[in-house]
């Protein structure tokens, strides 16, 4: 019989133990690196530390920022994303017009956070419970409620009735404009869910491995329409916030907002694939993306140039990651 | 002879494990060689670096005295080699005659071709099969056929080396002599086999030599003729197995605490019944197909068409319901760590603390400070080292990561009952000798363990009680010193089996 010999086995080792270690920091690396060149690009953009132009971020962020928050928990639970928040965002808008003008405002928030919630929070139930596909899910979602909205609102636009928003909710807290106020203390909150609650736990376990969850006796079907629920609330916050600040609804209003939203979740380094992530990281991911649509707009580019901008850092995330978890 | 295949110094490493450490070996024309290893020792890494699905990171390999870089498994077939996996990898709607060529590189676009029909007819030919109906469908074939189906596509793509992966775990005992003799048939025609067994047993009856690999290196090669079973056996675990095991004896029978009446699962599970005593280990011993994994699924609350009188502690449990199983403290450890054990992306703590988020919560809402607490006393007990409490869990070896399964079922504050499907598969000696510790810990804490393993010594070593199985029915119950290898091999392969696996 013949013994082999162990020699080289070292060189075996380390070999291994280098390209296991190289590739998570490097990704971490260009992700800092990258938000570094950004923020140095976006400052030495004339007019942008101007007084208006931070203004119009910090509000314009707040809007798509609360739909991302709420992205954010649909992609932790391991369901990718939805096509239907943007339409979500648009028929809240109109739900709480049409319920402020009937039952006052106070009403009319209720109604519209809790249709925003359940709306969402339905698609889940059935992603949860008969484990349908949540893209196609969300794309069916999407075409149901433009249809119907189609049917009730012909003329496009409804209006609040004068007097019907108090002033004070287009304020400024501290010189900060309420939106980003909502925006701020939302991320809060969601984190809040995501870190220190069961429920939050639960999410990161069936978003990391659906069945493991299920072997170790989570309830996955209510755990995923919590998610979305959640998702659903936060959602129907900028759907409001839409409609208060131009005493005005539209289906117009959410359009393209999933897109940015789920660029702000993967810009935060939220995995795509689930069971990992934070709401604080895709509230930066939000500031990042906003404040590269405000350049490109003082720079004098147009919204077809801000698609392309919005289209590209996704790509290169998506690269980034693929390559940083080792695939 | 002339050496068609050799292999020098090949490595490979994933994270966290080192799957093959400088292997070395070469095979002749027309020599049958075993492949012999525990499992996790490194033989399907080897083949599938073989084959061109992986990569090796050091080391060559060399057809006919060529060197070679395999790039894909095409390049591999075009050289001459060939696989059959452990699971057949046939369309079963598709003809014989689609099978043989399916993914074949060499069949043009309209591929009826009769220049391809005839190869695939003296391949069947030369198996001995000339008489098959080339258009019959794969679906009407029993398994031990289709095992020949896929040696004929190796052979219609005029494979010089085959490489079987098991072929024999799923047979019954006509096929596998047949198998067995169409292999002898093969290696008279100066093919080459290397043959993946655990069946010691054809390792002496077919084999002319044998390799054994050992947490991924490489330990002897030589003619079998040299070497006796026991010695084999030593070599592949690498000591005398006796030693490993925790002592049957210092566990007592205190009572039942799972008893199962009738359980059915629709053509799987035929009348199951038994009964898990306090701190004692129920091995269910059975083949792949057996039923014996569903069995503890069902038990689990994972198989929902399951039926059956189920008590845990004197209070019925409903099957189907993880969360009530759970509840009822039966938790379940699965044989695939990998989908359906470990949260990868999530932390050691995390992991550990998975089932017992109440603990350390309030209303909803965890206490970080409780759960860390009781991470670091399981990590403690199921011997993680705590400073790897807050690293990925994916990066822990596959041991530590089954480990911290174990962890989970030690986290409940009550002793209940414990289900594992093959708990040590994959898993070094060292790490295992710790998962049995645990198993005992568990036992002496009064928890009953149900578990299903296909290693043999494994069952034979520990257990308390033995029920084998075959094909969804009970054969036999052993208790205590009627748990002898012998029988439990007849009752799971259910004929005479036994008079040639246990030479």
């Amino acid at each position: 019989m013949t013994k082999n010999s162990a020699a080289g086995t070292d060189v075996a080792v380390r070999a291994g133990a280098r390209t296991r270690l190289d590739r998570a920091p490097l990704f971490a690396w260009l992700q800092t690196i990258g938000i570094v060149i950004l923020v140095a690009v976006i400052l030495a953009t004339p007019g942008f530390l101007a007084g208006p132009s931070i203004l119009a971020l910090l509000t314009t962020v707040s809007f798509i920022g609360c739909v991302a928050i709420g992205m954010t928990l649909i992609t932790i639970s391991g369901n990718i994303m939805s096509f239907a928040l943007g339409a979500t965002v648009g028929v809240t808008a109109m739900v709480f017009i049409l319920a402020t003008n009937r039952l006052g405002f106070g009403a009319g928030l209720l109604v519209g956070v809790i249709f925003g919630s359940l709306l969402t929070g339905l698609q889940g139930l059935l992603i949860g419970s008969v484990r349908a596909n949540p893209i196609i899910i969300s794309i069916a979602a999407l075409a149901l409620i433009y249809g119907v909205t189609q049917v009730f609102s012909e003329k496009g636009t409804i209006y609040a009735d004068q007097g019907t928003v108090p002033a004070l909710a287009k304020g400024k807290i501290a010189g900060v404009p309420i939106e980003f106020v909502v925006f701020l203390v939302s991320a809060v909150i969601a984190q809040f869910i995501l870190s220190a609650t069961r429920f939050g736990r639960n999410l990161f376990m069936v978003g990391s491995s659906f069945r493991a969850a299920e072997a170790v006796g989570v309830i996955t079907w209510r755990t995923i329409t919590g998610a979305y629920l959640w998702a659903g609330f936060f959602t129907s916050l900028a759907g409001i916030m839409l409609a208060i600040r131009y005493d005005s609804a539209n289906m117009d209003y959410g359009v393209a907002y999933d897109y940015d939203a789920i660029a702000a979740v993967l810009v935060g380094g939220t995995a795509i694939g689930g069971g990992g992530g934070s709401a604080l990281r895709t509230f930066a991911g939000a500031m990042v993306i906003a404040a590269v649509q405000v350049m490109l707009l003082l720079k004098g580019l147009r919204q077809e140039w801000q698609y392309l901008a919005a289209g590209l850092i996704v790509l290169a995330v998506i690269v980034l990651q693929t390559r940083g978890s080792g695939r | 002879m002339q050496e068609v295949l050799s292999v020098w110094g090949v490595s490979k490493a994933y994270p966290g494990v080192t799957a093959l450490e400088d292997v070395s070996f070469s095979l002749r024309r027309g020599e049958i060689r075993a492949l012999c290893g525990e499992n996790g020792a490194g033989k399907s890494t080897l083949v599938k670096i073989l084959m061109g699905l992986v990569a090796p990171d050091r080391g060559s390999i060399a057809i006919n005295g060529q060197t070679q870089v395999m790039r894909s498994p095409q390049q591999a077939q075009g050289l001459g080699l060939g696989l059959v996996a452990q699971e057949l990898s046939l369309a079963p709607h598709l003809s014989i005659l689609d099978n043989i060529w399916l993914g074949s590189a060499e069949v043009p676009f309209l591929h009826r071709r009769a220049k391809l029909r005839l190869r695939a007819q003296q391949a069947l030919a030369t198996l001995g099969l000339a008489d098959w109906d080339l258009d019959r469908p794969v679906g009407s074939l029993t398994i031990g056929q289709r095992q020949l189906i896929e040696i004929a596509r190796l052979l219609a793509r005029d494979a010089r080396v085959l490489i079987l992966d098991e072929p024999t775990a799923t047979l019954s005992d006509a096929d596998i002599d047949r198998i067995l003799g169409i292999l002898r048939g093969l290696r008279a025609q100066g093919r080459s086999i290397i043959y993946v067994t655990h069946r010691l047993g054809e390792v002496f009856e077919l084999c002319d030599s044998v390799t054994v690999l050992r947490n991924g290196a490489h330990v002897t090669t030589g003619p079998v003729s040299e070497i006796t079973r026991a010695q084999l056996v030593e070599l592949m675990l690498g000591r005398s197995f006796n030693d490993m095991y925790p002592k049957a004896a210092a566990r007592a029978d205190r009572g039942a605490r799972m008893i199962v009446n009738n359980l059915r699962v629709p053509s799987a599970v035929h009348d199951f019944s038994m009964v898990a005593p306090r701190g004692c280990i129920v091995c269910i011993a059975g083949q792949i197909g057996s039923g014996a994994n569903i069995v503890t699924r069902a038990l689990a609350g994972l198989v929902p068409s399951a039926t059956g009188n189920v008590m845990v502690d004197g209070r019925p449990m409903r099957l189907g319901s993880v969360p009530h199983c759970v509840g009822r403290n039966v938790l379940f450890i699965s044989d695939d760590r990998a989908a359906e054990g470990l949260f990868p992306q999530l932390t050691v703590l995390d992991n550990l603390v998975a089932s017992r988020l109440s603990a350390g919560a309030r209303m909803g809402v965890l206490s970080w400070r409780e759960l860390r607490r009781i991470g670091a006393s399981l990590a403690q007990r199921v011997g993680v080292d705590r400073k790897r409490l807050t690293s990925q869990s994916n990066t822990l070896s596959g041991g530590n990561q089954q480990k911290l399964l174990f962890g989970r079922a030690l986290a409940s504050t009550q002793p209940g009952v414990l289900l594992m499907n093959e708990p040590t598969r994959g898993i070094d000696v060292g790490a295992r000798a710790e998962i049995y510790r645990i198993m005992q810990e568990l036992c002496d804490l009064g928890a009953a363990l149900v578990m299903t393993s296909s290693d043999l010594d494994e069952v034979v070593g520990i257990a308390d009680i033995v029920i084998t199985l075959y094909r969804g029915r009970v054969v036999a119950r052993y208790q205590g010193d009627d748990i002898a290898m012998a029988s439990i091999l007849s009752d799971i392969t259910h004929i005479t089996h036994s008079i040639r696996s246990v030479a």
